[in-house]
Formats: structure tokens, C-alpha cells, sequence
């Protein structure tokens, strides 16, 4: 087939007006809704937690919305970019997905003060730019009481992208629940400096099993490190989806992000016109950090102590974070008797006593 | 198994795949042609390896499968360099960029399972020797067969005649071409043959080393086992060494996490870089020839001219 300049031109123009003529009919009543994604789309992870939460707003509103992800935009002068096109194009709710996004964010968000922007794990709030985050260290703080009943060695592992408060404070989280069940539990951890090397990341978790952890948590994104622990016979802790296919066997329980809620939350707000820009922080009571199946080899009468821990959580009756708790240096940091606030809890620089490692 | 024994199998293990591409490359280089392209070459091969496996269709099909697609990659760079006389080091790059985006899109929707991962061979009486059982037979054959390509390619490269003819073709095309020689075909063969190795390189890391696929997981692989053959000054033998030390130094830093060196881990993460450029400012203090670069290399070679 010849394809000549102005044949191309005559296609796209016919192509395009097709396009724009349902778009037109539809503009008045329809939300536009926009995802801006820092990583590639892929089946399981951080990425398709928030692919699900897009799914959530098509299945609960259908067509009053009109969604478009852009995924894939790592690099900030990208992601201004595309924010400013997303904005520009009609788009009156705009998620971003990765702390990374933030800056071209708040960039953006102030010129266009129509629009509702959300951005999931960021700690700036502006008067049209709400934030959202959930209580990873909830769920790892129930893993890690499983990983205490279920360690035989007494030693646990962790692997960590990098050496920042979203994952060292879940971290702790983990060694201080499996310490509830035995106080002489250690947990050595590794940041690998990198959320996409699964080759190190097998590295990391063989070296772990090779010192005597037989109990694996992996916080980055991909399903290596379950499915380490399946193939050396030992158990693991998933993050983000659910990574039962990674380790049937291996995986005690996973922490799950559910993010439905705050997307179908933001979207119906916006359609009634009550939305305002909030910072929410929300955890196991508001099911946005829920936890996998648990393992069919932790015995019943410790499943009743899992989920009795569950609603301990929910209610309030159990904090992870009450003292006395003290750092892997001996320092007090949190005092008998007090809880760590939530603004400490997400600026967590310190490692646990019992975690064996540094944060550099 | 002790800790001793278990960073020796994880380096070995740890080096494997970047062996397999350096050695590829040194071939091509040796006949004067530059492929910057692995990165690209290793992630086709570890895509299409993976969704082999996937499929049912066994490892050693996997693997047959993720070489020829690195070598059918390298023939496209093959036909720009050769035929068109195309910029190598751009087409190279381009090749490494094409590379990364083709194998995403294989790869699409393998991201939710494993596949089962090569096991060690149980080799039944050598295993059981004490001591050096654990240590010498306790890899995969993939392994075995990389570590058996360095005498291979050393003795093929400066014993045999075709070895020859490829270095000569390397150091002056124009006289092995008056002699007679094929020089664009046998340059083709080398392309095609790095190719090859840097496919089986990424499906290793794929199908045997990981089981998992996640989009770019070569993570850099590629770019090292490129300045590994430098490294080596274009000697098998030099690159076995240099991949042993990058991957001795990676797994190593990760067990000095464990152990919980007071180091911070992102210098500890940078230690095999450092290792590498350490021993390079040494081993190059030694040596002042300066003879080791094949002298045609990146340059295109036109029969005509």
C-alpha cells in the first residue's frame, strides 16, 4: 500500500473528526478523569493497585465518566507536561500515582484551579491538591505477628527498594508485630537502591535465607522475593497485590493496597460538586490496606489471633507504634506510655531495635 | 550450606549472564565491529525465553529460542552497520532503545506468574565430596557451559585459523579483504554469534536465574558486560575475572548489609562499580602496549573503496 503524505493527512483528519463528534455530544455531562502513572502498566504491583482503583470508578460510575491513563511518565518534565495536556484537554479530576509526580504537581495544580487534582503519597497539600496514603505499617505489623509464630530461626528478612520513611516505617512495623509473639525475633534488611532489579532482588533474598531467615519481606515491586521462599521451601510476606501465583506455599499473607475507595470517593465527589482538596491517610478500618488469605499452613488457634490483632488494629485498641520502642542504637524513641504521632510515623529515620542494618 | 559456599554459588550465578553477553561482544569486537546494542539484544532474549517457558515449551527450547532472537536483533543491526554502513556506535544505541521498548511489549501480561526456574544439576558421587561437593557442583548446566565458553572462545580466537582470519579482519579489513577474505560475511557471523550470546545472556537471567518477567529487568546487565570486554582488553579469560569480581562484589555488599556493616547501603550498592574501576587503574598501570584494541574497530568497512 502507497501511503502518500496527503493520503495520511485525509486519514487522520477523518480519523479525528470521528473521534470529536461523540466527544462533543458527551462534553457537557460526562467527567473526564486522568491518571498519570510514573511506572509502565504492569499485572501486579503498586501500578496495578491504582489500574484497579481506575476500574473501580468505571464499574461504579460507568458511563458518567470518561477515563484516560497515561502511564509510563517518570522523568518531571514529562510529567508537567502531560499534567498541563490532561488539564488543558477537559480532564476535571487528575490522579498522580507515585511520590515522584509531586513537584510537576504543584506546579501545574495552581493554574488550573478548576481542576481537582489527587496525588496519591504526597505530602504537599494545596487548595485544590488532595493527598492520599495508606497505613502500610498496619498490615505489615499483622504480617509480622505471623512471621513470628511462623519463624523458626527467629530471623526475619527484609528487602527494600530504597532506605526511605514509606518503607523503613512498614519495616519496623513487621519486626515489631513479630516481636509481640518473641522479643529475641531480629529482622536483617537490605535495600537494594532500586524498585526494578529483579535479578538483585533474588540475590538479596538468597543472601537473606543463607544467613537463617526463613521468613521474607519484600517491599518492592515485583514477586521475586515470594517466589524465592517457595523455591528454598521457606515462607514470605507479598506487598502491594496479592503474589499467591509468585509462592502458593511461601506466602503467609500479603499486605494488599486497596485504592478503590479513594478513587470512587474523589470521582463521585466531583460529580456532586462537594469535593475539596484533603490529605487522607487511610489504613485496615477504611479497607484501603487489606490483607491476603493467610497461609494455609498457620495454625487455627494463631488465624484467631491474627485477626483478633486485625480488629485490635481497627479500633484503635492496638498501636503499632506504642512505646516503649527503641532504636537498633538503644535510643528511646518513642516513650512508655506514648504513641508516635502520625506525622512522626510517616517521617520514620530510624530502624527498630532487633532490625540489623543501617539506613545510611 | 555456609556462608562462604553460598556468596561463591551466588557470584558465579551472579555473573553468568553478563559472561555469556561480554563474550558475545568480544567476538564481535575482535572483528572490528562495535554493538553497543546489548542491553536491547539481552532484554529480546529474555522476553521471548520467558514466553517460551510460559508457554509450555520447556527451558532448553527457551533458552534455543531467547538466542536466536538476540541473533535475529543483531542481524537487523547487522544489516545497517554492514550493508548500509551505518554509524555503529548510533545504531548500536538505537538497537539497545528498540530493544527495550520490543521486549516490553512481548512481555506484556507476563508479569502475573513464574515459571519454574532451572535446578542445580545432582551430580551424584562428585556432589557429595565434602567441601568441594557444595562448591563445585552446584550449579545449573547453563552455568557450567558459560564457564566452558572462556576456554572455548580463548582457544577458537588465538589457536585456530578462522580465529585468525576474525582478528585480522579486526586489525585491517582492507588487507584481509586484498588477501581475499569475506570480511563483510564473517563480520556478519560474529554480529550474528553476539547476538546469540547475549540472548542466551538475558534468558538465563529470565527463564533459569529469576523465573519472573518485569519489564527492563536486565537493569543495566547489557552496559556491563560492554565495559566488562574493555576491561578485559578483549581476553576471555580477563572477562571471566571481571565478571567474577562484579558479581563477587554485588553479592557481597548484600551480605554486608545482612551482617549490618555500619556502611551506608547506597555506598555499599556502589561497591562493584568501585571495584571494577579500582582494578582497571591497576591491571592498565601494567600494561602500556596499547595493543589489545582491535585497530578497525567501529569503523566501517567499505569492499569497494
Amino acid at each position: 500500500m502507497n501511503f502518500s503524505r496527503r493520503r495520511l493527512l485525509q486519514g487522520s483528519a477523518a480519523f479525528a473528526g470521528a473521534l470529536a463528534l461523540p466527544r462533543l455530544a458527551a462534553a457537557q455531562d460526562v467527567l473526564k478523569i486522568g491518571q498519570v502513572n510514573a511506572s509502565p502498566a504492569a499485572e501486579i504491583g503498586w501500578s496495578k493497585q491504582h489500574a484497579l482503583g481506575i476500574e473501580a470508578i468505571k464499574a461504579a460510575l460507568g458511563d458518567k465518566v470518561q477515563v484516560t491513563v497515561v502511564d509510563n511518565t517518570f522523568l518531571p518534565q514529562d510529567a508537567e507536561r502531560v499534567f498541563r495536556d490532561l488539564a488543558s484537554q477537559g480532564h476535571r479530576l487528575i490522579f498522580g500515582t507515585s511520590f515522584s509526580l509531586g513537584q510537576p504537581m504543584q506546579k501545574v495544580a495552581p493554574q488550573f484551579p478548576d481542576v481537582a487534582w489527587e496525588h496519591c503519597s504526597g505530602i504537599v497539600h494545596l487548595d485544590n491538591l488532595g493527598t492520599f496514603e495508606a497505613k502500610y505499617y498496619e498490615g505489615m505489623y499483622i504480617a509480622g505477628i505471623a512471621a513470628g509464630h511462623m519463624t523458626k530461626t527467629g530471623k526475619l528478612g527484609f528487602v527494600g527498594g530504597f532506605p526511605i520513611p514509606d518503607i523503613v516505617g512498614p519495616g519496623n512495623a513487621f519486626l515489631l508485630g513479630a516481636r509481640t509473639v518473641n522479643p529475641d525475633i531480629t529482622c536483617s534488611v537490605v535495600f537494594l537502591n532500586s524498585w526494578f532489579d529483579p535479578g538483585k532482588e533474588k540475590e538479596a533474598a538468597q543472601a537473606l535465607m543463607a544467613q537463617g531467615a526463613d521468613v521474607i519481606l519484600g517491599m518492592t515491586d515485583t514477586g521475586v522475593c515470594v517466589q524465592a521462599a517457595q523455591e528454598a521451601g521457606v515462607y514470605a510476606v507479598g506487598y502491594a497485590s496479592d503474589l499467591t501465583s509468585f509462592g502458593p506455599d511461601s506466602q503467609l499473607t500479603s499486605v494488599v493496597l486497596d485504592w478503590s475507595s479513594e478513587y470512587v470517593g474523589a470521582a463521585q465527589k466531583v460529580l456532586d460538586g462537594s469535593w475539596t482538596s484533603e490529605s487522607r491517610w487511610d489504613g485496615l478500618a477504611e479497607g484501603v490496606v487489606t490483607l491476603a488469605p493467610f497461609n494455609a499452613a498457620i495454625p487455627e488457634d494463631v488465624r484467631a489471633k491474627l485477626d483478633a490483632a486485625v480488629e485490635g488494629v481497627k479500633s484503635g485498641e492496638i498501636q503499632p507504634y506504642a512505646g516503649e520502642i527503641k532504636d537498633n542504637q538503644g535510643n528511646v524513641v518513642v516513650a512508655a506510655g506514648e504513641v508516635l504521632p502520625g506525622d512522626a510515623v510517616r517521617g520514620i529515620n530510624w530502624l527498630a531495635e532487633g532490625m540489623i542494618g543501617t539506613l545510611g | 550450606m555456609d556462608l562462604a559456599t553460598a556468596i561463591f554459588v551466588g557470584t558465579i550465578a551472579a555473573a553468568t549472564p553478563m559472561l555469556l553477553a561480554a563474550l558475545g561482544e568480544l567476538v564481535v569486537e575482535k572483528s572490528g565491529v562495535l554493538n553497543l546494542g546489548l542491553e536491547g539484544m539481552m532484554l529480546i532474549g529474555a522476553a521471548v525465553a520467558f514466553w517460551l517457558a510460559i508457554s509450555g515449551w520447556g527451558l532448553p527450547l527457551a533458552f534455543v529460542g531467547g538466542a536466536l532472537a538476540g541473533m535475529l536483533a543483531s542481524g537487523l543491526f547487522a544489516l545497517l552497520a554492514l550493508v548500509f554502513l551505518a554509524n555503529q556506535y548510533a545504531t548500536g544505541l538505537a538497537l539497545a532503545i528498540f530493544g527495550t521498548g520490543l521486549s516490553a511489549m512481548i512481555g506484556m501480561g507476563f508479569g502475573s506468574q513464574p515459571v519454574a526456574t532451572l535446578k542445580p544439576l545432582a551430580i551424584p558421587l562428585l556432589g557429595d565430596i565434602p567441601l568441594l561437593g557444595p562448591l563445585l557442583f552446584r550449579f545449573d548446566i547453563v552455568v557450567y557451559l558459560t564457564l566452558a565458553m572462556v576456554p572455548a572462545v580463548w582457544w577458537w580466537l588465538t589457536r585456530s585459523k578462522s580465529g585468525l582470519i576474525l582478528r585480522t579482519i579486526g586489525e585491517s579489513p582492507e588487507n584481509a579483504h586484498a588477501i581475499g577474505y569475506p570480511v563483510r560475511r564473517i563480520r556478519l557471523a560474529a554480529i550474528l554469534f553476539g547476538g546469540a550470546m547475549a540472548g542466551l545472556g538475558g534468558a538465563y537471567l529470565s527463564v533459569a536465574y529469576v523465573g519472573i518477567w518485569v519489564e527492563n529487568m536486565t537493569a543495566g546487565r547489557g552496559w556491563i558486560a560492554l565495559s566488562l570486554v574493555v576491561f578485559a582488553a578483549w581476553r576471555p579469560w580477563r572477562a571471566l575475572a571481571g565478571a567474577v569480581l562484579f558479581g563477587g562484589f554485588t553479592i557481597l555488599q548484600l551480605h554486608g548489609q545482612i551482617l549490618g556493616l555500619p556502611l551506608p547501603s547506597e555506598a555499599l550498592s556502589a561497591l562493584p562499580y568501585l571495584a571494577t574501576i579500582v582494578a582497571l587503574v591497576l591491571i592498565s598501570q601494567k600494561r602500556r602496549r596499547g595493543m589489545e584494541v582491535p585497530a578497525s574497530l567501529a569503523r566501517p568497512f567499505r569492499p569497494g573503496a
